[in-house]
């Protein structure tokens, strides 16, 4: 079912170069010092999204509420990424600009993106670098003393800024260590091991949140002017991803079953450098940063079924796919590419020695290129992580790779102030679906996430303080009662089930199906047969899950039970989304839709739009909403990277 | 080992919320395969306890893959186990033997008091940071990346430091339970680099000041901490932290 | 800003405090040791070095000195049982049931963990040792025949206990022990160290014991072996 309710996002006027400029000045604002310590803002989440707004927020002179699922906000999962940041700062005068870097994302988002939002993106990229070399980050450098780059998948620019494989988590230091500030300020007050369970409207407009403690098992209740989600993606839907075991959708999911639309679910990014799948024990899939892809060479044995090891097989006998296919960028196209071009070899039976879903990621010719030194300098770590999986020396024998659930594009539906269908609720980096339309770019996720967090959200969660003429609300208001009560009631729920399968055997059933039908190709009598099998799984689970402890405690096992609850209908929503969008782009491949060489094949025609879906309750198909995308400055091309 | 697999003898370290004090507990584990992560091995015995009826074993971890730093425990007497330069998440099985007996405790350390079972309470790192682990800089006030040059030696320093996952074994394994490598390798990052060098006397006397009220114990210099670090930091920076703590005490900066 | 007491006595300030008065004892040792080893030259030598720093200033020098070595030892001996004992018990109430040494770059040795012992160890060996020989086991110094204090006769009569050779040489391994972790300890403590030459450091701290140990470790026995009764 779907209609035609008007979603407005708000996209400023006036030329694309100009409208964010246009629209600070044009927005109101709260003057310096008492007044805005008289507002409250929720934070949910300390990535670098969640934890860039709260610091600044804080350093404005808000009064922010940070929270956290983590032990401590500089765990947050943007810590685990590796490869680096993009920037349009062009200092290799490689022909950088905004305008380009604007253009790659919206052509790497196969054209299912919002123009504005992307433009703001590229705009705001370079100050995030000068902020962060100015909070200590240490970004690699070159003998000069400037800062150096490297290059990323679908662009032809070095404009890639990193901190050797780990910028993700030099980024979010930075990040917490502004935070930190702030608490010492005594801005922001930090509310680590808490997790949001739902999320509280007063008069239709967000005012708080449901947060248990998870040490304890406390219900709590927050009040607030506004509040800010930013928790993250939730790969783990797949069971096995590249994410941290705790990433999860829960905050967005239940904001979303409170009337926040939810949008381009079905835009799921499938890394194509990951350690393969091993065993039935595995907890997650380990990444391997596709930066490797810069001197590394993908390849197959050519002939199906091959058993010999790779260093028995002659070069003649090896194919390089991605370098045969796409001779303009080779090793570099985009994820979802290379991620889809493995799949095709794999299926038709070439893959590595592991197993039949594994392909050869080979640096035999950087070594003799380059040298051993250089290339450990390079990616000595992630050759030493994949050493200790695996057992192979990467350096010897080639490494093997599959993709891996990754990065979820879709999320909550936000306007171009991020606010959500619900009025006081922000949404904020992978939590929201803006920039990165069906495909996200290498390093494009960290330059959003600060983007979002040190320069949009302040910004337009001011206005939103300014313009709305808030009553004040405190926690004892009926709606508080209400919510918390639902909260209750879930939890109590969750454990009088007292079944006998545990929470990772079914999030394993889940996994399964949706890596085999919602997967890296999908097809309408496999999706059908996804929404039908997660529907029953879900019947399964509220009737045969296991838990064990108490409420009033600390019971990981339960926080992942109330996690998989929402896993279990996001997973049907994704499989509906899908299902609908009878086109392939991005991430997101439809068998029936493809080009004869095999290609993704998208239908600007109908599907030029981002769907945005309404909750309309438990076990009720979901209605579906439209927001037009227009293309005022791109032309609308087929994405060709040959 | 069979085909089904190792089996493994646990001695886990079992304490309610709440509790002064714990004990060790015996349980046994079958079809270890020897690619199988630690931590997966204890997802098994969780997923056998729960069954039973019984409470899970309680302990941290997130990202798997060493970089998070959420997970920490003390595998046969050695934090992070047995392997240099490894977290918790890291340790694979096929380091164990078949029919071996493993120990794991917590991470003891009076600062970090024990929630449950294995599962402790580092906030006290977060309280030092705050006292200076940081650039003043707000939002927006910040020159261009490239406005001032820094030395690639330096920044391959920083790094190095700036490397810390913040787990806390370093503190772990410390016959004292010093917190001084953590400590130092904030100070020597932010030491290392022009930007971070206009704080640094203030921030080095302050983040000191709080690791003592923590409780944290001295630093005895038995370089325990460097060696079971996961991303081997040196205790070169413990040096590099009492040169700048003086400093900042003689210069008053 | 915090006071300088404080500062002096924060974790940072106490192993500075350990380190500097630990190089200004080491400092001692080995001056002391010179000075012994006139004792290898005969009776006249060491008496005469005796003499020399007993009258030296008009016998201030000796009492400067013994205030200063006082003031050096208690300072050090507070501070090392502040880190090793007090602070480090309080540290870490509920310990380990089960532990091991990492091992691989670990420094940590029988002479780092033994510190606090060897430490109290050689305070009894010093307060006997001055016992002994400074004060004559509380009997009359007699003279020699320049007028000088007979201290030879002194350490000769001591040492001709094959008792206290023993407790000398096993005091004097310890000291070369204290001496094992101390020495490259005290450099780290004072910020003097960083990768590039604290390995320097650390062999030159092996050194430094073996050096010292032997150096202590020949007079004992010398004397003993000398006996004016012959052996």
């Amino acid at each position: 079912m779907s209609t035609n309710r008007k979603l407005d996002a708000k996209i400023p006027g006036g030329p694309l170069a100009l409208k964010w400029e246009r629209h600070k000045m044009d927005n109101p604002l709260v003057a310096p010092g008492g007044n805005r310590r008289k507002f409250t803002v929720i934070v949910v989440g300390t990535g670098l999204a969640g934890g860039g707004a709260a610091a600044t927020m804080g350093e404005l002179g808000y009064n922010v509420l940070n929270f956290c699922i983590q032990d401590t906000p500089r765990r947050a999962h943007s810590v685990a990424a590796q490869g680096g940041i993009n920037a349009a700062k062009d200092y290799q005068n490689d022909g950088d600009s905004i305008e380009r870097l604007f253009y790659d994302t919206i052509k790497g988002g196969d054209y299912r993106s919002r123009e504005a939002n992307v433009y703001r993106l590229a705009e705001l990229s370079t100050g995030i670098i000068d902020q962060c070399v100015a909070m200590g980050v240490p970004f690699a450098r070159e003998y000069g003393g400037t800062l150096a780059n490297r290059s990323f998948g679908g662009v032809q620019v070095s404009r890639t800024f990193y901190a050797r494989g780990q910028t993700g988590q030099q980024l979010l230091l930075g990040v917490y260590s502004a935070l930190s500030r702030q608490v010492q300020a005594g801005t922001v007050k930090m509310f680590p091991r808490y997790e949001m369970l739902d999320l509280v409207l007063v008069d239709g407009r967000a005012r708080g949140i449901i947060a248990r403690d998870l040490t304890t098992g406390e219900i709590k209740r927050y009040a607030a002017d506004a509040v800010v989600l930013a928790t993250g993606g939730y790969s783990p839907v797949y069971y096995l991803s590249t994410n941290a075991v705790n990433c999860n959708a829960t905050a967005i999911w239940r904001a979303h079953r409170r009337g926040a639309l939810f949008s381009n679910p079905c835009y799921t990014q499938i890394h194509p450098t990951a350690v393969p799948h091993m065993g039935d024990y595995q907890s997650k899939l380990s990444l391997m940063s596709e930066s490797l892809r810069n001197d590394g060479r993908v390849w197959v044995p050519k002939k199906p079924g091959e058993t010999r090891r790779p260093s028995d097989i002659p070069e003649a006998e090896r194919d390089y796919y991605l370098e045969r296919r796409y001779p303009a960028f080779g090793n570099l196209v985009p994820r979802d590419i290379a991620a889809r071009a493995a799949k095709v070899e794999c299926d038709a039976g070439k893959h590595a020695y592991m197993s039949p879903y594994s392909v050869y990621l080979d640096f035999g010719d950087a070594i003799q290129r380059l040298g051993r030194d250089v290339v450990a300098d390079r990616y000595g770590n992630l050759f030493s992580m994949y050493e200790e999986i695996i057992g192979d020396n990467p350096y010897q024998v080639p490494m093997m790779i599959y993709p891996a659930p990754h990065y979820t594009m879709g999320g909550l539906w936000v306007d171009y102030n991020l606010q959500a269908t619900i009025e006081g609720l922000f949404v904020a980096g992978e939590a929201n679906f803006s920039d990165h339309g069906a495909n996200r770019l290498g390093a494009s996720a960290l330059m959003q996430g600060l983007a979002d967090g040190y320069f949009v959200v302040p910004r337009v969660v001011a206005s939103y303080l300014a313009g709305a003429k808030l009553q004040a609300v405190k926690t004892d208001h009926p709606a508080f009662a209400a919510v918390e009560n639902d909260v209750r009631g879930l939890i109590g729920r969750l454990l009088a089930i007292k079944g006998h399968r545990t929470v990772r055997e079914i999030h394993w059933d889940l996994g399964r199906i949706m890596w085999d039908k919602v997967g890296m190709a999908r097809d309408a009598a496999g999706l059908k047969e996804a929404i039908a099998r997660i529907g029953e799984l879900r019947g399964q689970f509220w009737h045969e899950l296991a838990l064990s402890g108490t409420d009033a405690d600390l019971n990981k096992q339960l926080e992942q039970a109330a996690r998989l609850a929402d896993y279990l209908e996001l997973g049907e929503l994704m499989a509906r989304d899908a299902l609908m969008r009878e086109e392939s782009c991005g991430g997101h491949f439809r068998n029936e839709h493809q080009t004869p060489d095999g290609e993704a094949k998208r239908d600007d025609a109908n599907f030029c739009f981002v769907s945005a879906w309404e909750y309309t309750g438990e076990n009720r198909e979901p209605v579906m909403h439209r927001e037009h995308l227009a293309f005022e400055n791109v032309e609308l091309k087929t994405r060709s990277y040959k | 080992m069979s085909d089904k697999g190792m089996t493994i003898h646990l001695k886990i370290w079992r304490q309610a919320r709440g509790a002064k004090t714990g004990k060790f507990v015996d349980y046994t584990v079958q079809n270890i395969q020897p690619a199988m992560s630690f931590l997966e091995m204890l997802d098994i015995l969780n997923e056998d306890l729960v069954k039973k009826g019984e409470e899970a074993v309680e302990f941290d971890s997130d990202c798997r893959e060493g970089i998070c730093g959420t997970c920490g425990l003390v595998i046969k007497g050695t934090a992070h186990g047995p392997h240099a330069a490894t977290t918790t998440c890291e340790v694979r099985m096929r380091g164990f033997k078949d029919g071996e007996t493993i120990t794991v405790e917590p991470f003891r350390a009076g600062p970090f008091p024990v929630i449950k079972d294995l599962v402790v309470d580092r906030t006290a790192f977060d309280r030092i940071q705050q006292q200076g682990g940081y650039v003043s800089a707000n939002v927006g006030s910040a020159p261009d990346g490239n406005a001032v040059p820094v030395s690639k030696y330096y920044a391959d320093k920083a790094m190095d430091v700036a490397s810390c996952i913040g787990c806390g074994a370093c503190v772990a394994a410390c016959p004292n339970a010093s917190a001084s490598l953590f400590v130092s390798a904030k100070i020597s990052q932010l030491s290392r680099l022009p930007q971070g060098g206009l704080e640094r006397g203030r921030r080095a006397l302050a983040m000191v000041a709080q690791m003592d009220q923590e409780g944290f114990g001295d630093c005895s210099n038995h370089g325990e901490c460097e060696a079971v670090c996961p991303k081997e930091i040196s205790i070169e920076n413990i040096a590099l932290m009492r040169r700048e703590y003086m400093r900042g005490a003689l210069k008053g900066d | 800003m915090a006071s300088l007491g404080s500062i002096a006595w924060s974790s940072v300030g106490k192993k500075v405090i350990t380190g500097i008065t630990g190089l200004a004892l080491f400092g001692f040792v080995c001056v002391h040791l010179l000075g012994n080893l006139t004792l290898l030259i005969g009776p006249n030598a060491f008496n005469s070095y005796a003499h020399f720093l007993e009258t030296a200033a008009h016998g201030w020098l000796i009492y400067a000195f013994e205030v200063y070595i006082i003031a050096v030892f208690l300072f050090h001996i507070v501070s090392a049982v502040t880190v090793a004992w007090t602070d480090k018990r309080k540290a870490r109430q509920a310990g380990y049931k089960y532990s091991r040494d990492a091992g691989g770059k670990s420094r940590k040795s029988l002479a780092s963990r033994s510190m606090i012992y060897t430490g109290a160890i050689l305070l009894v060996f010093i307060i006997g040792h001055i016992f002994l020989f400074k004060f004559n086991g509380g009997n009359p110094h007699t003279l020699d025949e320049h007028g000088y204090k007979d201290l030879y006769k002194v350490v000769d009569e001591v040492f001709a206990s094959l008792g206290f050779v023993i407790f000398t040489v096993v005091s004097m391994i310890l000291l070369g022990l204290h001496l094992r972790h101390g020495f490259w300890s005290a450099f780290q403590s004072l910020g003097w160290a960083n990768d590039r030459y604290l390995p320097l450091l650390e062999n030159l701290a092996r050194v430094v014991a073996v050096v010292i140990a032997v150096g202590y470790i020949i007079l004992p026995i010398y004397m003993h072996l000398t006996q004016p009764g012959g052996h």
